[in-house]
């Protein structure tokens, strides 16, 4: 008997270790007109981004792994626009305004940070205006930002100047605004990942509760490009689209070390790159593509 | 591989049959419950009564055990249920992102497979549907019958047959579950159940020697205990999975101030 044991127990820790599947990973398309490709891993010199942003050609990422702010193109490769000297700790998430002028957010450091056209970084307003836990980030129509923080329940104004106002206060009852982003019509779209609710507030400023799943939804990042508002949702796995009068539609479910899927971006010809923090104490991450499938017949 | 499955789809009446002993707890696990509390009362003789409880005891201890690991590693490698993989499926080789053959998958005609079906295809993918591997029903059931065995021959061939034979064929007839995803949980089960048992009765026999008297001389108390017990097991556990979710619900809303 003792000896059987013995033979067990070696066959499954030789069972379990030998479990290098876990490092595998997988996309399944639910919407099969949609394609997926891994269109960067960290060789490129990133570390583990979590906000990217497709602007004007160029792929930005806020490197929360690399503790970074980067640029990629094709002819250039990776450019490290501001790092963890400058002050900044965990970028979360980015807006670009038409002058290039780059803002984001840091849910560690707090505040809201910029890295102007003429490649000046600055802190626009810290901890000491109260910005605590900055996640979600939107450039709003007036020229100000608005900055969710995680830890005091609420979405910040701030100015270029760095003054720094209640936009929503506790009252609204939003507990994470994790991610935020303007539609067409002026519309602010909210993603709350704590309470796994999706928001929008009008311009008169009511708030709706427009996707409210608790079961399985659970915002991460928002992207709202051509009429339709793209979501990640790192609890569940997925990447969704909304478009509005529409049910949510799955385009994609990840596994494995692709799981982790946290930003969204569209590009120009309408291709979706999705940053995934496949481990971000180790500083691995990746980005996917996830392009129509007509779209690379029409290139060829 | 898929074999099983290739008999569903074909028949309504057969098909809702497979469904209702997977969908019903009492037709798929009440047999198995019951089998548990007539092997927890049926011995002929006190020594005989005492001995099958030990028995059992440990079963159960083995059987938490078994599904945490089946739990474990259904999370850590990462297969998706068949029917999943009927999809249009990318892994990750190297630095691609390659389509993966699709899986050649029969749905069920019962209404409740037709309509998962139908979430599937608009996207509906439940996160458990992603780590099919091992079979946690296998696991759990092999466990539970083979420590039945243990205690009581009769008794546990009937459990283990009513497990193979109706819960695991449903499972795979189902396409739920492959061949492989079963018998890797049956794998689990049989291994930890020898590893439990064996180290239990070794080095915890004194514990064990008390529990089980204290079984016999409160005898109201554990019969209710094992009420709650089998009828438990006879629902998978999903009781006390909702209770601990709840447990988990509460530290982040009460304890966390994160109430919405």
């Amino acid at each position: 008997m003792k000896k059987f044991s013995v033979i067990i127990i070696v066959i499954a820790c030789a069972f379990l270790t030998s479990c290098g599947i876990q490092k595998e990973g997988l996309v399944i398309m639910t919407d099969h007109s949609y394609k997926a490709t891994l269109f960067a891993t960290n060789k490129i010199g990133f570390g583990s981004p979590d906000g990217l942003l497709w602007h004007k050609g160029k792929l930005y990422f806020a490197d929360e792994g690399g503790v970074a702010l980067e640029s990629w193109t094709r002819n250039e490769g990776l450019k490290k626009l501001v790092d963890g000297g400058f002050g900044c700790e965990s970028p979360e998430d980015l807006v670009i305004d038409d002058h290039d002028n780059i803002f984001f957010t840091d849910d560690d450091a707090g505040g809201l940070w910029e890295f102007a056209a003429d490649g000046k970084p600055r802190l626009i307003a810290g901890k000491d205006k109260g910005l605590i836990s900055t996640e979600g980030i939107a450039l709003s129509p007036d020229g100000s930002l608005l900055v969710g923080d995680g830890e005091q329940h609420k979405v910040f104004r701030v100015t270029r100047d760095g003054q720094v106002s209640d936009f929503l206060g506790k009252d609204y009852g939003i507990t994470k605004p994790e991610s935020m982003v303007f539609d067409d019509h002026g519309n602010l779209y909210i993603a709350d990942n704590e309470d796994n609710v999706l928001y929008l507030l009008d311009a008169s400023r009511k708030l709706h509760r427009i996707i409210d799943r608790n079961d399985a939804f659970s915002p991460e990042t928002i992207y709202f490009a051509k009429g339709s508002l793209y979501i990640t949702d790192s609890h569940n796995h997925k990447l969704f689209v909304y478009t509005p009068g529409e049910e949510l539609k799955t385009i994609a479910a990840f596994g494995g070390q692709l799981k982790n899927v946290q930003g969204v971006t569209v590009d120009d010809q309408g291709n979706i790159f999705l940053s995934v923090q496949s481990d971000l104490k180790h500083k691995i991450g990746n980005v996917i593509e996830i392009s129509k499938e007509e779209t690379q017949v029409a290139r060829k | 591989m898929l074999l099983i499955n290739s008999v569903a789809g074909r028949s309504w009446l057969f098909d809702s049959t497979v469904a209702f002993f997977l969908d019903n707890d009492l037709a798929k696990a009440g047999v198995i419950g019951g089998c548990f509390l007539a092997a927890w009362y049926g011995g002929k003789s006190a020594a005989s009564t005492t001995t099958r409880r030990k028995i059992l005891i440990t079963t159960l201890l083995a059987a938490v055990c078994v599904i945490t690991t089946t739990k474990v590693l259904s999370k850590t490698i990462f297969l998706p249920r068949p029917e999943i993989q009927s999809q249009k499926i990318y892994r990750l080789e190297g630095d691609q992102l390659v389509e993966m053959k699709r899986m050649p998958v029969r749905v069920m005609l019962d209404e409740t497979s037709q309509k998962d079906y139908r979430a599937l295809l608009s996207g509906e993918i439940e996160t458990n549907d992603l780590g099919s591997f091992p079979s946690d029903h296998a696991g759990f059931f092999i466990a539970i019958s083979l420590g039945i065995w243990l205690a009581s021959r009769r008794l546990g061939l009937l459990a283990l047959g009513w497990s193979v034979f109706v819960i695991m064929a449903a499972k795979m007839i189902s396409g739920q579950h492959t061949p492989l995803d079963v018998a890797a949980g049956a794998t689990v089960a049989i291994a930890e159940l020898a590893v439990v048992q064996y180290v239990v009765r070794r080095k915890l026999g004194g514990w064990l020697d008390k529990l089980s008297g204290l079984t016999i001389r409160y005898s109201a108390m554990s019969s209710a205990i094992v009420f709650l017990i089998a009828f438990e097991v006879s629902s998978t556990m999903i009781h006390i999975r909702a209770f601990l979710g709840l447990l988990v619900a509460m530290r982040r809303h009460v304890l966390l101030g994160m109430g919405s």
